[in-house]
């Protein structure tokens, strides 16, 4: 399998120089850019495959940058940024970006998130329809087979967790109470106390997610219910 | 022991006490002067035959036998007289009386001898009539010209009768005398046994009362001292009677006393027992009235306030204040006073005037004087209106409305000034408060700023500590460093997240999404997410719960106060404890209540917690920002509730407070 490339553009030297240590590792080649306008160099000049882009920079900053890139370009953007609020993630998902990394991360979330996009972008046509099979994102459960899979990477469920992320995966979006989600895996009306339901999804979510505090898939509404969300 | 015998000093019962006491001994030493005053004779003689009662008696006896002899004779010389039949009839029954008034008697002796005659008349019946009664120690001698008395004591006889002018123009010569020691039988002889007795008990009666006395004014000078006192060189305590305006009492206790006297001026007339018991029972009242009065003013003085607290004072100082406020300008004009007056002096010369001069001039003075009173009205209704304004303009500023408006030209004259100071209190209250608006927000940026610029090199750090992990340290103590270096770096990072979430969060820079969130539910969350350190830390955590619990708040933000409070749950709760989850449900408001034990003593002040950077160990060594509760706080107040931390010894308790989730008909999300 030829390298594939990954930009990464940051003003910051060090942050660039790191990046590239950890993706060299895992086999990525590695083009560096510290501002918007060199990104965009870059990658006429070369053949990219994913770009990790910081929002804050001079000249060019990173959103302008997004949608310079999406004008020509379909591939997967990774922004990162030291702006943390819900607002700021929106508006660069909505720019165009695929993920939205905040400062200062964890090194091993940010890879994980960089397989991820990959991925995805590079299985993209190889996805044949399966019948009975509960797919949001690259989340899929396949019904026959019992089989929970993420990437197409499998990942073990308990039986009651299965139970959970097919009645989620069945009603995408909609929030289930405590209550209503033991009753409909448990068969059995609830005890009020009753906390494993809580546990249980946490323990899916550490399985699931790329980081459990921050999930993509199975979120957590407050005081209200679960849901796994719909993409 | 001391301070116990002072603290009695001044006890409320031992005032009781004293007080009842010397009103026993008031009445006791009272009593005992008006039985002194009813038994003066037997109080100044020294034999019964000293006193007035003797002498009163003995006179009626002598003047009985005077009368018998010299005038009446016998019923013969009567009925002979030839007088009226009525008269006759008089002196018989007289007669009688004496006759049986000298024969009730066997102490007196009497002999009447007429000197032309040389006959005696006597109820002696020794030989020598004359010496029987001069050995007598008591006798008396009378004839038309002379009296002579003898008696053992150097008293005085008193006559009560002149009876050398009831012998005049006869010849008779009387003798008397009562014998001593008296024989039983008559009223001298009971007499005496009485006056004996009196004479005994008043001896008794005297002590009795001097020592009532004493006693009593023993009393009067332990409640001067301690009245209005509590304890020693306490303060002054006064009670509801000396509330009462000093001279108003001192006119009642007047009043009081002019009524008591002039009972008593009654009572005198009867003179007897009764007089005693009604003259008591009304000193009783006085005294009461009286030693509250008085004690009334000690407080008063000792308080300073004798003067002050008069009505007199009172009035003279309100009307001075009056005159003063008048002309010093402090609430109005000297000019608007003089205004008054021209006012009132224009209205009644010109109403004078006009009743004077006829009825052409009354009838052009009353429409002069709608005229000016139209103009005056006009004028005053202009200035009531200015004043509404004015005041319409403070209660806009009271409510916090700073960029009121106030139009000035609408004011009168008489509230120009008062305006004018209104607005430049609402200038600087606006400066004020922008400016401290001002500084907030700076504030605010100010820590967003820095803390953006801090995550920069902060990720580096954090990348590059990893890198350094993954090389291969033969150093076995830099690899303790590299973890060092990973623990303090995400410490940071913990840090500084929490400080722009505090900082947007006091500063309400934050969107509140409502919605209907249930505290039960969220509890479980918690608890879910916390369930392995819920587990390693060894609590025994408590839901008590029965019902969903629905409140209007922001799922995400009440998440983060619940997780503050768990994680100090956790992080400062004392091994093997049990931390009790409380959900509640008011009238009005969910509340969720954690109640945990300290691991520590928590000596610090529930408002202090709340504070940024504040924790309860002050030694600061374990993980965390120190911002959790003031960020739980002010998440909270954000959302409408209330949060509220109590600590009652190692016990720690949390309570938020959100308002209840009012179902409205367009909640379409109801569960299936």
């Amino acid at each position: 399998m030829s390298s594939l490339n990954i930009l990464v553009c940051d003003d910051e030297i060090a942050i660039v120089d790191a990046l590239e240590i950890y993706l060299k590792q895992e086999n990525y080649g590695v083009l560096k850019a510290y501002t918007g306008t060199q990104a965009l160099k870059v990658l006429s000049e070369n053949d990219i495959h994913l770009i990790i882009l910081d929002i804050m920079m001079p000249d060019l900053d990173g959103l302008a940058t997004t949608l310079k890139i999406r004008e020509t370009l379909n591939i997967p953007i990774i922004l990162l940024s030291a702006k943390s609020e819900d607002t700021d993630k929106i508006i660069g998902l909505n720019f165009g970006a695929d993920d939205y990394v905040t400062k200062p991360f964890n090194p091993l979330e940010l890879l994980a998130r960089v397989k991820s996009q990959m991925r995805r972008y590079t299985a993209l046509g190889s996805i044949a329809e399966k019948t009975n099979v509960l797919k949001t994102g690259a989340l899929e459960l396949d019904q026959d087979t019992k089989e929970l899979r993420l990437d197409d990477e499998p990942i073990k469920l308990t039986a009651t967790e299965y139970g959970i992320v097919k009645l989620l995966m069945e009603n995408l979006g909609r929030v289930f109470s405590i209550n209503q989600i033991y009753e409909r895996v448990w068969n059995e009306p609830s005890f009020s106390a009753e906390n494993t339901v809580a546990v249980h999804i946490r323990r899916i979510r550490e399985k699931i997610e790329i980081n459990s505090k921050d999930p993509k898939y199975l979120k957590v509404v407050w005081g209200i219910g679960y849901k796994i969300e719909k993409y | 022991m001391d301070t116990k015998s002072k603290n009695i000093r001044y006890a409320l019962g031992t005032k009781i006490a004293a007080t009842i006491l010397a009103w026993i001994c008031f009445l006791s030493a009272s009593g005992s002067g008006l039985y002194l005053l009813d038994h003066n004779e037997e109080l100044t003689s020294k034999s019964y035959f000293d006193t007035s009662s003797f002498q009163l008696e003995f006179s009626n006896l002598l003047h009985n036998v005077i009368e018998l002899n010299t005038f009446l004779i016998d019923e013969e010389t009567i009925k002979s007289s030839g007088q009226e039949h009525k008269i006759i009839q008089n002196n018989l029954m007289r007669l009688n009386r004496i006759n049986q008034h000298l024969s009730d008697t066997v102490n007196f002796f009497f002999l009447v001898i007429d000197t032309n005659t040389n006959e005696q008349m006597t109820n002696i019946q020794s030989p020598d009539k004359i010496k029987f009664i001069e050995d007598m120690p008591f006798n008396v001698y009378y004839n038309e010209y002379d009296s002579m008395y003898t008696t053992s004591y150097d008293s005085r006889y008193h006559y009560y009768y002149d009876f050398n002018s009831m012998l005049a123009g006869t010849n008779y010569e009387v003798y008397a005398s009562v014998q001593e020691p008296l024989q039983i039988g008559d009223i001298f002889y009971e007499s005496n046994i009485t006056y004996n007795q009196v004479k005994a008990t008043i001896q008794n009666i005297i002590i009795l009362g001097i020592a009532s006395f004493i006693i009593l004014l023993a009393c009067i000078i332990y409640l001067v001292w301690v009245t209005g006192k509590r304890e020693k060189g306490g303060n002054i305590v006064l009670i509801f009677v000396d509330k009462i305006y000093t001279d108003i009492h001192l006119l009642l206790v007047i009043i009081a006393a002019m009524i008591s006297i002039a009972l008593i001026g009654q009572f005198s007339y009867y003179g007897s027992t009764e007089t005693i018991i009604a003259a008591s029972i009304i000193l009783a009242f006085d005294f009461w009235i009286g030693i509250s009065y008085f004690l009334s003013m000690i407080r008063q003085i000792k308080n300073k306030q004798l003067i002050t607290n008069s009505l007199t004072y009172t009035i003279l100082k309100t009307f001075t204040n009056f005159i003063k406020m008048c002309f010093d300008g402090k609430v109005f004009k000297v000019w608007l006073m003089f205004l008054l007056l021209v006012y009132a002096g224009i209205n009644s010369i010109v109403f004078a005037l006009s009743l004077l001069g006829g009825r052409i001039n009354f009838l052009a003075g009353l429409i002069f004087l709608m005229f000016f009173n139209t103009l005056i009205l006009i004028f005053l209704g202009k200035s009531l209106a200015s004043l509404s304004i004015i005041m319409e303009s403070t209660e806009e500023l009271s409510k916090g409305n700073l960029d009121y408006k106030l139009n000035s030209s609408k004011i009168s004259i008489a509230f120009i000034n008062l305006a004018e100071n209104l607005q430049s209190i609402q200038m600087g209250l606006k400066k004020a408060v922008a400016e401290a608006i001002k500084g907030e927000r700076m504030k605010t940026d100010l820590i967003t700023n820095v803390s953006h610029d801090l995550k920069t090199p902060l990720t580096s750090i954090v990348t590059y500590v990893d890198l350094l992990k993954k090389e291969a340290l033969d150093n076995e103590i830099a690899n303790g460093y590299v973890d060092i270096l990973e623990e303090k770096s995400s410490r940071l990072k913990n840090l500084i997240e929490d400080l722009i979430e505090a900082s947007k969060a006091s500063s309400g820079n934050l969107t509140v999404k409502f919605e209907k969130v249930d505290l039960h539910e969220l509890v479980l969350q918690t608890c879910g997410e916390y369930e392995e350190l819920i587990k390693s830390s060894e609590l025994d955590i408590r839901i008590n719960s029965e019902f969903p619990t629905l409140v209007t708040a922001d799922g995400k933000y009440m998440w983060r106060i619940i997780e503050n409070l768990m994680s100090n749950v956790i992080k400062y709760s004392l091994k093997n404890s049990r931390v009790y989850i409380d959900i509640i449900q008011t009238t009005t408001h969910g509340q969720i209540t954690v109640k945990n034990i300290s691991a520590t003593a928590l000596d610090i002040s529930p408002e202090q917690l709340t504070e940024r950077f504040i924790r309860g160990d002050s030694s600061r060594t374990t993980e965390g920002s120190g911002l959790g509760l003031s960020i739980a706080q002010s998440l909270t107040t954000l959302q409408g509730g209330i949060f509220k931390i109590e600590i009652d010894g190692d016990l720690y308790k949390a309570t938020v407070s959100l308002p209840l989730w009012i179902s409205q008909s367009t909640d379409n999300e109801e569960n299936d």
